[in-house]
């Protein structure tokens, strides 16, 4: 076997050219695979996080009615007496947000803006005093300031300010109907723009404070869900079960951001799908580079095969010899297509690829305004370098075998 | 002598505004415009920045709860419009679909006009709704006209606030605005042209306005009505929607 070992070794030295082609080969497949998986996973990493940062929170708490029919926002599926709960949640020490989702419609007026138009929107009333507990919205006002409690300011979602024509200072009529069913109108004025990296906030984000949302929608103190942040902001089956054993919580429901976000979540499985169709292919591209490279090298040595045959070396060991080198050939491959995986993820991590000018146009379910970084993945690398070695013995296994079926003087004959 | 004759006539007219309470205006009013039972044939002519558009329809009433309308221009022929006392259903000839109308749904604008589904559900009688109160005479296009502030007797109206300017002669509507709870003018109607059936009368034309959207009207014009007349059974039940 040492001698096999030592022989594959000088065989894959004479013939350096053709080792050099064939690792390169599986080295480029190998590393289109390795930062492929790095953005697809860095995507999905950024997106949980800005869904989570920007949209749900770790969880929310709701009246139990209000899940089904929230696509309507409703104002009559309330919490009727936030502070018990907000105090009972955050002495368990979860930071807590009262908040009022409600929808209505949006109209603007030309002069200052470009042109007279409405929009039906949900408006998302905030306290402007612990909200930052929770979501990070102030840290993206790009322009203008944070809301502040007892005024009529409204802060737009960049993209939403931009399709408008809004400006700070610009004024605005939001109409909706109050918790009882009248019909109510905020006169209103944009006091900032969030740019933040949630492209559904950037789109439609419409924030106003509680206390306005309270006053005009006669909500007397109810809102229609308290919003949490866990220590860990992603791990929430425990601290939601720790939650739902408190007496103020008993007549309402815990949603966490899975359920919260379950249009993104679903997106995201479905992705993985789509993901790993696109990983299957760029492998089965590398495997047809790496088979036909291999293919080419063993037919070019059948005659080899023939005299070592001819010397009297039995089948078993030119096949080991073969496959030896077959998995030397794949090991400087996958070396190489680590190491170059590896070197090109470092700008993919920390720079990243900027897609803002596509998600700015086309809605593709990322929560992702614009670059979407790497992530380093130890076990797709891991991965990569089994596959390499064990695509590489495997396409040479099919031509040894057939050029060892080959009787002596015609592989000797063979060109 | 001379000196009282004077001030009992001068008294008169007001004495004749005090005569006829809110009350009975809107309750003669609504005598006069909601039918037991009626069929109309009309246009809505919305009017935008895009220009102006027409569409016709054959709607059916009964009381002021019930109603069925169905649009029969080319756009829209067969789209219907039914509204029962709390809901409202449309239906699409083309997809074959019964669609319930709720939330955020029912305020879009029916065909892009200033009407919105919402607008046409809860409509109790006045009375029913509103506190009425007279707070004088005005002339409106030409005609005497008593003007009725209504304030909304619960927080479940739409509109908490209404001013009706009603025909003195006629005691059909002439004007009317439609506040939002903090005092903000969201619609207006002005009646063009009246029309009477039966001895009732009734807006045959009016134009109606959503303050909070610049450039748009809807005129909505009746061109033949027949009232109090039997309908079909069942015709505002979700069945008839598919006819």
């Amino acid at each position: 076997m040492k001698f096999l070992v030592r022989l594959a070794a000088k065989n894959l030295w004479r013939y350096g050219r053709r080792t050099l082609i064939t690792a390169a080969a599986i080295a480029l497949g190998l590393a289109t695979y390795v930062l492929l998986d790095s953005m697809l996973v860095g995507a999905d990493e950024e997106s949980v996080r800005n869904l989570i940062w920007y949209e749900t929170g770790s969880a929310r708490i709701m009246h139990p009615d209000y899940w089904d029919e929230r696509d309507r926002a409703p104002l009559r599926h309330v919490i009727e007496d936030p502070q018990s709960v907000l105090d009972a949640v955050r002495s368990r020490d979860v930071a807590a947000t009262p908040r009022t989702t409600f929808s209505g419609e949006l109209i603007v007026w030309r002069d200052p803006f470009p042109e007279d138009g409405s929009l039906l929107v949900h408006v998302t009333a905030i306290d402007p005093e612990t909200d930052g507990r929770v979501y990070r919205f102030d840290q993206w006002i790009s322009d203008g300031r944070p809301l502040q409690e007892g005024e009529p300011g409204v802060i737009l979602g960049s993209w939403l300010a931009e399709d408008l024509g809004a400006e700070v200072g610009y004024p605005l009529i939001i109409s909706a109907r109050s918790r009882y069913g009248a019909r109510v109108t905020i006169d209103a004025e944009v006091v900032g723009i969030l740019n933040s990296p949630n492209p559904v906030i950037n789109r439609g984000g419409i924030f106003l404070p509680l206390d306005i949302a309270d006053l005009y929608l006669d909500m007397e103190g109810a809102v229609t869900q308290i919003d949490l942040r866990f220590a860990d902001y992603a791990r929430v089956e425990a601290p939601i079960a720790e939650l739902e054993e408190l007496p103020a919580l008993r007549d309402l429901s815990i949603a966490d951001w899975r359920l919260l976000g379950a249009d993104y979540i679903a997106m995201m499985e479905a992705d993985s799908v789509g993901s790993g169709i696109i990983l299957f292919l760029v492998f089965i591209i590398a495997a047809v580079g790496v088979s036909n490279t291999m293919l080419m090298t063993i037919f070019e040595r059948t005659r080899e095969i023939g005299m070592m045959r001819a010397l009297g070396m039995d089948d078993r060991a030119i096949r080991n010899l073969f496959l030896i080198e077959a998995s030397g050939i794949g090991l400087i491959g996958a070396a190489a297509g680590v190491a170059l995986g590896a070197l090109g993820n470092i700008p993919m991590v920390r720079v990243g690829i900027d897609y803002s000018a596509m998600f700015r146009t086309m809605d593709a379910g990322y929560r992702s305004t614009g670059v979407l970084y790497g992530a380093w993945v130890p076990s797709t690398f891991v991965i990569a370098a089994l596959m390499g070695i064990v695509l590489a013995v495997i396409v040479a296994l099919v031509p040894t075998r057939r050029a060892l079926r080959m009787n002596i003087p015609r592989a000797l004959r063979q060109q | 002598m001379k000196a009282a004759a004077i001030v009992l006539m001068a008294l008169i007219p007001a004495a004749a505004l005090v005569a006829q309470s809110a009350e009975e205006i809107i309750t003669r009013m609504e005598q006069n415009q909601v039918h037991d039972t009626s069929r109309m044939e009309g246009r809505l002519i919305i009017n935008d920045r895009f220009g102006s558009r027409t569409s016709s329809f054959i709607s059916h009433a009964r009381g002021a709860d019930d109603a069925l309308i169905e649009f029969t221009s080319a756009g829209e022929r067969g789209q219907k419009v039914l509204r029962t006392r709390d809901e409202v259903y449309l239906f699409y000839p083309d997809a074959a679909e019964l669609i319930r109308l709720q939330g955020a749904a029912l305020r879009d604008s029916m065909l892009g006009s200033d009407v919105s589904y919402e607008d046409m559900t809860g409509n109790r009688a006045l009375l029913d709704n509103y506190r009425v109160r007279l707070t004088g005479e005005e002339t409106v296009a030409g005609r005497p006209t008593f003007r009725v502030e209504l304030e909304a007797r619960s927080r479940n109206v739409a509109y908490p606030r209404q001013t009706i300017w009603v025909d003195r002669e006629l005691f059909v509507m002439r004007r009317a605005e439609q506040f939002s709870a903090n005092g903000r003018l969201l619609k207006e109607v002005e009646v063009k042209e009246t029309m009477e059936v039966s001895g009732l009368t009734f807006p045959a034309r009016m134009v109606i306005r959503d303050v909070l959207k610049r450039n748009s009207s809807t005129e909505f014009v009746i061109d033949t009505a027949e009232v109090n007349i039997s309908l079909p059974r069942n015709i505002f039940s979700l069945e008839s929607l598919r006819w």
